[in-house]
């Protein structure tokens, strides 16, 4: 092949790799600033773009819905809970795991990151029946116990991948040096694994917040998420207080996008085992 | 490279002591907690799924007896459908977004700037932590069946209520959730191919699309592979996306399973459903792990 043609060939190759990976991020983003855009709409009706004028109607409509005050609550403090029960829990079994070499050591970190790979509605279904069974109906504490299974792989997994990447001489020479096993935990490791930690937990934390799945089989008439409110209001009607609502959970992810890269950076993220094949 | 066990310095040689006592009860809330709200559910719904149904009842009598029933029902033409649908939907997402997702991971991570490399990362972590249903409706807003596109598709004289764009429509919601997922998952692979290599032929005189099917994509292919199946294990057990764009025109199996609860009780047979899905899933993800396997010992 001679020189030109190559190039030819190397200019279209080049042309159309920059085309396509302009349509796959407008693909990717449009929806989310068509959702945006919709959500300051002042009309009443869904209308083609840009909308005329600007205004903070649905928002004001969206305050006044009693279901989303009443899911908006139920959410946070399931997630919080539930974030708050992975981060000991999650962190404590970690560690454990990474102490030295026992038998069913991979066995017991597979079950620990098993409820990643059964299907959410599985979970809920498996849940619900059970739950029932042993006579447990309240619909806060189901919700809880299924956020917390969705949710505790996340730090089992971040927890145990910044426990691998540590530089363990670290340990090392503050038992030399003196300290005991506690204080060398206390002092050198868990700040060590902390950004796994927030890891896990943010993940933990935005996978609760937004959990359908799970969710819906485990409410009850008066207790239920923020999300499976929206589904159902979605499913009824079409009107852009949801879209007010999806902007407000859009500040909530960049709030947690914030925290990750104060606290983390994400060409650390990477290295935390969560988008591993 | 797996992180978990790629980046171990020199395990160290002290008399750690270690006791095998307090491992246990480092270990011990975790595994109450997965044991009381995770095992024991599943081998619940097992059972559950063995029990015979009385139709009219919500589940079944605690002492009903076993019965291989619904498992047959499993056989019939209406669950094949939805299990055609599934598998469908979720493969063409799936490949399509590898298509999308090898290109752009290549892109930054040799192409692009540090800053443009930032940048890119940062948004697809966003599009990962950002709420499903919060994507599923933009999309249902965009390209809905009265979104934004609505005179643009029936210009092009496409119904957005046909059942053709209701596929088509709850694929992009699959390909918009997996797409930043597998992109996120090929960067460690592209990371790992030497570039000289495709330097190296390309100086030889090969045009870049030939060096780079012939030397990157090679390279990659383990990679791809299993980015490609942790992209169907997600896709096949979506339950939010075909709920809200398929608008019970298209239903995946996690939805058979949601109908059985909420419509008509039949707790045994949504168990048998979900059994049968947990087997695919793990079928699945059992290509994926062994996928990975030979990736490693190639490197």
């Amino acid at each position: 092949m001679n020189g030109t043609m190559k190039r030819l060939s190397d200019r279209i190759l080049g042309g159309a790799m920059v085309a396509m990976l302009g349509l796959v991020l407008a693909f990717l983003v449009t929806p989310l600033l068509v959702t945006c855009l919709l959500a300051f709409d002042s009309r009443s009706f869904l209308g083609p773009l840009p909308p005329p004028a600007l205004s903070l109607r649905w928002f004001e409509k969206l305050a006044s819905l009693d279901y989303v005050a009443t899911g908006l609550a139920t959410s946070l403090k399931i997630a919080v809970l539930a974030t708050a029960i992975d981060v000991l829990v999650g962190t404590t079994a970690a560690v454990a795991l990474d102490r030295g070499d026992f038998r069913g050591r991979g066995l017991l970190m597979a079950a620990f990151l098993s409820p990643l790979i059964v299907p959410a509605v599985v979970i809920g279904l498996a849940l619900l029946l059970f739950l029932s069974r042993i006579g447990v109906v309240d619909g806060f504490t189901r919700l809880l116990c299924g956020h917390v299974v969705i949710t505790l792989p996340y730090v089992v997994r971040t927890v145990l991948a910044s426990l691998a990447g540590r530089d363990r001489r670290l340990t090392e020479a503050a038992l030399v040096l003196g300290a005991t096993e506690r204080e060398a935990f206390w002092t050198i490791t868990l700040p060590l694994i902390r950004s796994g930690m927030v890891t896990g937990a943010v993940f933990a934390f935005a996978v609760s917040l937004d959990d359908v799945a799970v969710s819906m089989f485990l409410t009850d008439p008066s207790t239920y998420t923020l999300p499976v409110a929206l589904v159902s209001s979605m499913r009824a009607s079409f009107d852009l207080s949801i879209a007010a609502a999806a902007v407000l959970l859009m500040a909530v992810t960049a709030v947690l996008i914030i925290v990750l890269e104060r606290f983390v950076g994400f060409d650390r993220l990477l290295g935390q085992g969560l988008f591993r094949s | 490279m797996s992180a978990l066990t790629a980046a171990r310095p020199q395990e160290p040689a002290i008399p750690s002591p270690a006791p095998a006592r307090m491992t246990f009860i480092l270990l011990a809330p975790g595994l109450l907690l997965l044991f009381g709200i995770f095992v024991l559910p599943l081998l619940g719904l097992g059972l559950e799924s063995l029990r015979q149904y009385v139709p009219g009842r919500v589940g079944s009598a605690i002492d009903a007896p076993l019965t291989l029933e619904n498992y047959r029902e499993l056989a019939t033409a209406s669950f094949a459908g939805v299990l055609y649908e599934t598998f469908k939907l979720s493969a063409a997402a799936s490949l399509v977004g590898l298509l999308a997702a090898f290109p752009l991971a290549y892109c930054i991570v040799r192409r692009f700037s540090p800053r443009q490399r930032a940048a890119c990362i940062g948004l697809l972590v966003m599009l990962v932590l950002l709420s499903m249903l919060v994507r599923t409706y933009a999309l249902e807003l965009a390209f809905g069946s009265v979104g934004i596109a609505r005179p643009l598709l029936l210009a092009l004289g496409i119904s957005p209520t046909s059942r053709g764009y209701i596929e088509v429509l709850v694929g992009a919601g699959l390909l918009h959730a997996v797409m930043p997922i597998c992109t996120l998952t090929l960067l460690g692979t592209i990371q790992n191919i030497d570039p000289r290599l495709c330097d190296a032929a390309q100086s030889l005189g090969a045009p870049a699309w030939k060096a780079h099917l012939g030397i990157t994509v090679p390279l990659a292919l383990p990679g791809l592979v299993s980015a490609f199946l942790i992209a169907m294990t997600f896709a096949i057990s979506a339950f939010v996306i075909p709920m809200v764009l398929g608008k019970g025109r298209v239903l995946f199996l996690s939805n058979t399973i949601y109908t059985r609860f909420s419509d008509v009780a039949n707790y045994p047979s949504g168990a048998a459903v979900s059994i049968a899905m947990l087997v695919i899933s793990l079928v699945v993800l059992s290509l994926a792990s062994l996928a990975h396997r030979r990736k490693g010992a190639r490197s």
